[in-house]
């Protein structure tokens, strides 16, 4: 019955999504479009909220005549999971896609901003093209509630590694946040089809960028602190594919950012903001692609399906030969050359645009070029971190003197000389820092010390730049950027310092033995069993010394009833801003002891507390712009 | 640029305590190797049986003083490019390596075609 309703819900909203599509074309010469309100786009939205709600409550039932819920759930998991398991999977998580690109669209009609008329009924045509494609590909090659006959008692059960609170919340995150960029795609096309792409334009267009960036960059922090503590690899980012397909779009939106600024102050760069706004979309869809087509080695690449590959493949390649080509025939001719003033804020801007194009070059072909080698040649290569981080290491410090270097640059002029002695007074202070810190901890690795260097630089300007340029009166204005810049900052510190000094040990170990390295010792004190509803797991109890510290872990491995299979559960302790971190591994010999992977992660939290800063930059960047400059 | 940073990065771990140094010489290349049965593991970050085997075998050759590179040399012999996860430079990733420079070089050009020099007007 529910099931029955969902799938009709869905076919009602591509029909009211049809109906809009055909208002828009019948009224487009008319000048007051707006009249009716967009009531079918908002009904159409209406009906997607009631199919994922009933989607989520077949889950909640263990309705197992769904396929989907059949495949993905089991009724011996807690309720929370359940619910969860509705985004787990294939069809859920495009269902999830569709009412983002639903809701982007609905809150940009309901937006109490005064927007043209005009502009805005494209807006909305354009992102209900786009909902209609992801609906026809939902309804045809990944309907949610397609059924199973006969019914089955019982489900197959969802992977357990995902079976974590922090699994729960981090797919929505995710998917506010790249799906988000649908709206700056239709927001661009829109107005580059009504020639209003304009300085009015790119006010209008921040604030629909800055959303989706906070929430993106909430959901790569999430997944990140999720690898760390459910994976059990000590580690934080792996550069694996997926994660790649996150921070793609991420780049190029933190860019978009930056270039739009250049766009609204100076007037130029109108091509290039329009190009990255478009491609910021793109890149999120390759993202689907990646994680769902099956086609990347990935601990993330669950529920994939070539086929349904091939068909978002063609999505993209025809999204991103219209848009192209809209691009081409009507991106206007501007007034301003695109030259730039020598250490001008906006000439640093387009540098720093210059090496996020170049992390963004990196990351792409690194993530893909594995993918079209096997696919053309046949050969298969791994490319693995190593490869990200002698890349990109070196240019990454670059990059954090000119965030440092812009906020104190004037607009459409050169100012350098003339806050020259802040800057030197700023490295001296710097290089002071980093002596200190090198000799204390003893490690003058040239890498080491640039990193150190180069961050506390922009730490120490960021302070300057909210703080002394007025005065030592705070700089409410600026406080955004502040934050994300103090982040990123801090972000690299903590990178840096966790690179340099954290340690780690894998081994066996017996019951009752007493393991030395390095400056720790490691004691097997303990071990027992416990059942739960869906699982059974084997506690260790570790003593962990260090010098004069003593503390104590309770790693642990869980056997899950349904799917039957082992997963290791870490157990962490901070000590300020460091971590022990322990896991266990699963022997098939006995005798040999358990294997432990311990890892001493030193300043890792700091990496934790940077995604805080920057997502805080992020809010407050969206909240204080939410009424200014209407259009 | 991976040069560079290779030779700073072995520089490093010459510097550092030569006791430990066979230790973290073996979990270097550990790091570099990937876990065949495993997803998107390196071999050190793996507990797999076969990550077991392949350590133990890795560790008797540095034992019997072969090099880095005599090693990885065997390893892909066996089980193809795919087990490096430190993507070596050849014939077959020549674009993967030189593409971003080539970005890097082009983008530069650009930036210094688009770029007015003139006189600070406030010092």
């Amino acid at each position: 019955m529910i099931s029955s309703f969902g799938y009709y819900s869905l076919l009602t909203a591509t029909l009211l999504s049809l109906l809009e599509i055909i208002t828009y074309i019948k009224n487009y010469n008319q000048k007051n479009y707006v009249a009716h309100q967009f009531i079918f786009y908002k009904f159409s939205f209406y009906f997607i909220i009631i199919s994922f709600i009933l989607l989520i409550i077949s889950f909640a039932n263990s309705d197992f005549s769904i396929i989907s819920v059949y495949e993905n759930s089991h009724t011996a998991k807690p309720l929370f999971y359940k619910i969860a398991a509705t985004w787990g999977n294939h069809e859920g998580s495009i269902l999830l896609f569709i009412l983002v690109i639903s809701a982007y669209g609905y809150c940009f009609i309901i937006s109490k901003r005064k927007i043209d008329n005009h502009l805005k009924a494209t807006v909305v045509f354009i992102q209900n093209i786009l909902l209609i494609i992801f609906l026809f590909f939902l309804l045809f090659t990944s309907n949610p509630f397609e059924k199973i006959l006969p019914i089955p008692n019982e489900g197959l059960g969802l992977n357990p590694i995902l079976q974590d609170p922090l699994l729960v919340i981090h797919p929505p995150f995710l998917y506010l946040g790249y799906v988000g960029f649908s709206l700056i795609f239709s927001l661009t096309l829109a107005a580059l089809i009504n020639n209003q792409f304009n300085i009015d334009w790119s006010k209008l267009a921040k604030n629909w960028i800055f959303l989706p960036w906070t929430f993106l960059t909430v959901g790569i922090g999430l997944g990140s602190f999720w690898a760390y503590y459910e994976l059990g690899w000590g580690g934080y980012w792996f550069w694996d594919p997926v994660e790649n397909a996150s921070l793609m779009p991420w780049i190029a939106a933190t860019a978009l950012i930056h270039s739009v600024l250049v766009m609204e102050k100076t007037g130029k760069l109108f091509s290039w903001t329009a190009i990255l706004a478009l491609l910021t979309f793109i890149l999120s869809l390759f993202g689907t692609f990646l994680v769902r087509s099956g086609v990347l080695n990935s601990v993330h690449a669950f529920a994939n399906d070539p086929e349904r590959g091939l068909y978002i493949l063609i999505i993209i390649s025809l999204l991103a030969f219209v848009s192209l080509s809209l691009f081409i025939i009507k991106i206007p001719k501007q007034t301003n050359e695109n030259h730039f003033t020598f250490l001008s804020r906006e000439n640093v801007i387009v540098i720093n645009n210059y090496f996020l194009i170049f992390f963004l070059t990196v990351v792409i072909i690194g993530t893909t070029y594995p993918i079209l080698l096997a696919a053309i040649v046949g050969k298969s290569i791994s490319v693995g971190p190593q490869y990200y981080n002698s890349i990109l290491a070196p240019f990454v410090f670059i990059f954090l003197l000119l965030m440092a270097t812009g906020p104190f640059m004037k607009w459409k002029q050169s100012a350098f000389f003339y806050y020259k002695n802040i800057f030197i007074s700023f490295l001296l202070l710097s290089v002071f820092i980093v002596t200190t810190l090198a000799v204390l901890l003893q490690q003058f690795n040239p890498l080491f010390l640039l990193g150190i260097l180069t961050s506390c630089y922009l730490i120490i300007s960021t302070f300057v730049d909210i703080f002394y340029k007025k005065n030592f009166k705070l700089i409410v204005t600026n406080l955004s950027r502040f934050f994300s810049h103090l982040g990123f900052a801090i972000l690299i510190l903590s990178i840096t310092l966790n690179y340099f000094f954290s340690k780690e040990l894998t081994t066996n170990i017996k019951l009752g033995e007493n393991i030395a390295f390095d400056q720790f010792s490691i004691q097997f004190k303990d071990s027992k069993t416990k059942n739960e509803s869906n699982y059974q797991e084997l506690f260790g109890t570790f003593n962990i010394k260090n010098e004069n510290m003593l503390i104590e872990l309770h790693p642990s491995i869980r056997k899950y009833i349904q799917p039957s299979q082992f997963t290791s559960e870490t157990s962490i302790k901070n000590n300020g801003m460091s971590d022990y971190y322990m896991a266990m591994d699963y022997s098939s010999v006995q005798s040999e002891g358990i294997g432990i992977r311990f890892y001493y992660n030193y300043f890792i939290r700091g990496i934790w507390l940077s995604f805080i800063l920057i997502t805080l930059g992020g809010c407050i960047s969206f909240y204080t712009r939410r009424y200014d400059n209407k259009i | 640029m991976k040069k560079i940073f290779l030779t700073f990065f072995f520089i490093n771990i010459f510097l550092s305590s030569v006791s430990l140094a066979d230790d973290k010489q073996a979990i270097d290349i550990y790091k570099k190797i990937r876990c065949l049965v495993c997803q998107g593991q390196s071999l050190h970050d793996s507990n797999s049986d076969f990550a077991k085997d392949l350590k133990k075998i890795i560790k008797e050759k540095l034992d019997n003083k072969e090099t880095d590179q005599q090693i990885y040399n065997y390893l892909t012999s066996r089980y193809g490019d795919w087990i490096l996860l430190d993507t070596p430079v050849k014939q077959s990733t020549l674009l993967l390596w030189f593409i971003p420079i080539i970005v890097l070089i082009v983008g530069i050009i650009i930036l210094f075609k688009r770029t007015v020099f003139e006189k600070s007007k406030l010092s």
